[in-house]
């Protein structure tokens, strides 16, 4: 998995590094409850802009000098020469017919077949291409589709690898819920897989936790409330 | 990102229950099979089966739990409250058999959290009635799931019907 090393890695924030270690302890040792103006939720849509950030070679063709944004710079735009910059950026320029969007290099029919029977002979997570693979081959196949070869087999093929793991990822809630374990880790899971799971699971935990404590008595007997 | 200006007080699960939540208040009117352990002199318009003035000793009636709630008291015997018949020794094997096949939503839509108001009131079954609570809710928790997230691709509504509140809330598949 390559990271990138312009200038755009510094703004990753702490939280998209728990992406790559999913630990679910039991919610019996927090405080849980979940206030009303409290959501669990995270929206794909948030996913995707998160993803937006992630690099992708471009080949423009106007010329423009280096432009100095508070998240970095982004380098002289040379006709015919390629250059490092945000997926926002690509697309935008995309639409507007001015540059040609270079496929990465993991978006490629033989890798991602590769990648998928791996993932199939594996009963733990494999290492992703991308961690925003999902987001970033839907947006480069939806705007770019003409800058890369064989669009069609490349969408059934990452369609594929999440169908494995999201369901490797059922399986594994289940049998922790079922046997009500304390504590699970779970490596290479991206931020749209955890997404998916996270409201109903978390609300399930709450509530398992509820009905659990039911078994203790005097723990949890409280007072008749005075109506 | 919500935006809503409303936010609904959830339900609370377990002993307490959430004085502004709509589900508990819903939950409150559920009616518990009663036994009145001393006499309620010149109440008899409370009961309707009989025309007594009072209400003797030893009637049987089905009180709604906020007022069985309010009338409970170990020490001073007003009111003994028998388990309604979801949550006897009977249903209960039922559920601990196999808790897919139940209709939750038909055995009184709040099967959870009513069970834990149950065991407000000193019942010798209560550890078996919590017990069973619990792995009612981890048996039917692969199912619900996979309804939540669209797996089987086809059309959930039959599934959806036997729900718990508890569960639908979970969900989102109000």
């Amino acid at each position: 998995m390559t990271t990138s090393s312009g200038p755009w890695s510094d703004c990753m924030p702490a939280s998209l590094a728990a992406r790559e270690i999913l630990c679910v302890v039991n919610v019996r040792e927090k405080s849980h409850q979940t206030r009303p103006n409290q959501t669990n939720k995270m929206d794909p849509s948030e996913v995707e802009f998160l993803a937006e950030k992630e690099t992708v070679k471009i080949i423009p063709n106007f010329s423009l000098d280096k432009i100095f944004l508070i998240g970095g710079d982004l380098g002289p735009f040379n006709p015919g020469l390629p250059v490092d910059v945000p997926v926002w950026l690509a697309l935008n320029l995309k639409q507007r017919q001015k540059c040609r969007i270079v496929p990465p290099e993991w978006m490629e029919v033989e890798k991602l077949e590769d990648i998928r029977e791996q993932e199939r002979k594996e009963k733990t997570f494999t290492p992703v291409p991308s961690p925003y693979y999902m987001e970033l081959t839907k947006l480069l196949l939806n705007h770019a589709s003409d800058n890369i070869p064989k669009a069609d087999e490349i969408r059934t093929l990452v369609k594929d690898i999440w169908d494995t793991r999201i369901a490797k990822l059922r399986l594994s809630t289940d049998s922790f819920i079922s046997q009500q374990e304390a504590h699970a880790k779970l490596d290479n899971l991206t931020l749209m897989e955890i997404n998916t799971i996270r409201a109903f699971f978390l609300d399930s935990l709450n509530c398992m936790y509820k009905l659990r404590s039911n078994l203790q008595p005097g723990s949890s007997q409280g007072q008749f409330m005075d109506y | 990102m919500n935006m809503q200006s409303y936010f609904p007080v959830p339900p609370g699960v377990g002993m307490e229950e959430n004085f502004l939540s709509l589900d508990d208040i819903l939950l409150s009117h559920e009616r518990l099979p009663v036994r009145s352990d001393c006499a309620f002199p010149r109440l008899g318009f409370l009961e309707k089966s009989a025309d007594t003035q009072d209400i003797a000793e030893g009637t049987k009636m089905e009180l709604p739990l906020w007022l069985t709630k309010g009338l409970y008291e170990k020490k001073r015997k007003v009111v003994s409250v028998e388990l309604p018949k979801v949550y006897r020794e009977g249903w209960r094997t039922v559920f601990n058999a196999d808790p897919n096949v139940v209709d939750l939503h038909k055995m009184g839509p709040y099967y959870y959290s009513l069970g834990s108001q149950l065991l407000h009131f000193d019942s010798p079954e209560n550890p078996d009635i919590a017990q069973t609570l619990l792995q009612t809710f981890i048996g039917r928790f692969r199912r619900t799931m996979d309804s939540s997230q669209n797996a089987y691709n086809e059309d959930t509504s039959a599934v959806v019907e036997r729900l718990d509140s508890l569960e639908k809330g979970a969900s989102c598949l109000m």
